[in-house]
């Protein structure tokens, strides 16, 4: 890990229509590309970021159909890209949650552990 | 311009977007009140007066994953239900938080109005939904 940087993610519902395409993985894939590598791990209400679901539906206003942020996509491109994501397994089943509901790619790991790791990090960041 | 009739159903919109699902839940309603033809006033407060700035232009900036996608600014969402439901549907935007975020000028067609005018608004409209969060 030694010149990566984690990314922990506790915060969910960070906006709909006006975020569209640019929602925190976006962001975490840019800093990904130009850092070097960057890890995410996903705490609190942030963990159903990584929970697998059907198509996300379309918001129409008017006339238009907007595209909302689908947050599992943007995890699969980063995925794709080699960055490591992690779920807090207690915050997944605080919410009535489990490890199979998890896109593939994605590691549920216990909440020490998940810090455990922060040492050997250039930074954490919390996004 | 003429003055708008009382809406059927005031929205006074007062958190921060970028931080909820709050504009997913304003623009739901509204979309589905004017489709049943109800009139909707939306007062904007906070860094809602953000949202209907002109420069924001039509379109949000490039997707550098996707270059040849174009999504919709916020402003131009506002200025299509202008558009579309003229006599149906108004945008207010609180010239103090407005001027406190240095948020303006806005686009055609959205009003901005003293902190004063929230009161009248509120009396004249038929139900007012507060939404918060900021």
């Amino acid at each position: 890990m030694a010149g990566r940087y984690l990314a922990v993610v506790d915060h969910a519902y960070r906006g709909g229509p006006e975020v569209q395409f640019c929602d925190l993985f976006y962001l975490a894939r840019g800093l990904h590309r130009q850092l070097g590598g960057l890890d995410v791990v996903l705490r609190g209400p942030a963990v159903t970021y990584a929970v697998d679901t059907g198509p996300l539906p379309r918001l129409r206003v008017g006339a238009r159909h907007l595209d909302l942020p689908d947050p599992r996509r943007s995890l699969r491109a980063l995925l794709a890209a080699d960055s490591a994501v992690s779920v807090d397994e207690p915050a997944l089943r605080a919410l009535g949650l489990t490890p199979d509901r998890v896109l593939p790619g994605v590691v549920c790991r216990d909440s020490a552990s998940l810090t455990r790791d922060w040492p050997d990090y250039e930074g954490v960041w919390f996004l | 311009m003429a003055a708008r009739p009382p809406a059927d159903v005031l929205l006074v919109v007062t958190g921060a977007p970028f931080a909820s699902d709050m504009l997913t839940t304003v623009l739901r309603l509204v979309d589905e009140l004017l489709r049943r033809g109800r009139s909707v006033l939306v007062w904007a407060c906070g860094y809602t007066t953000m949202l209907t700035q002109a420069a924001l232009g039509a379109h949000k900036p490039r997707d550098v994953d996707d270059w040849a996608a174009r999504y919709p600014s916020t402003a131009a969402v506002v200025s299509g239900l202008l558009a579309e439901y003229p006599a149906l549907f108004g945008w207010e935007v609180c010239a103090y938080c407005a001027q406190d975020r240095g948020a303006g000028p806005h686009v055609p067609g959205v009003r901005t109005r003293a902190p004063s005018r929230i009161g009248t608004n509120v009396a004249a409209a038929r139900t007012t939904v507060y939404i918060g969060g900021a």
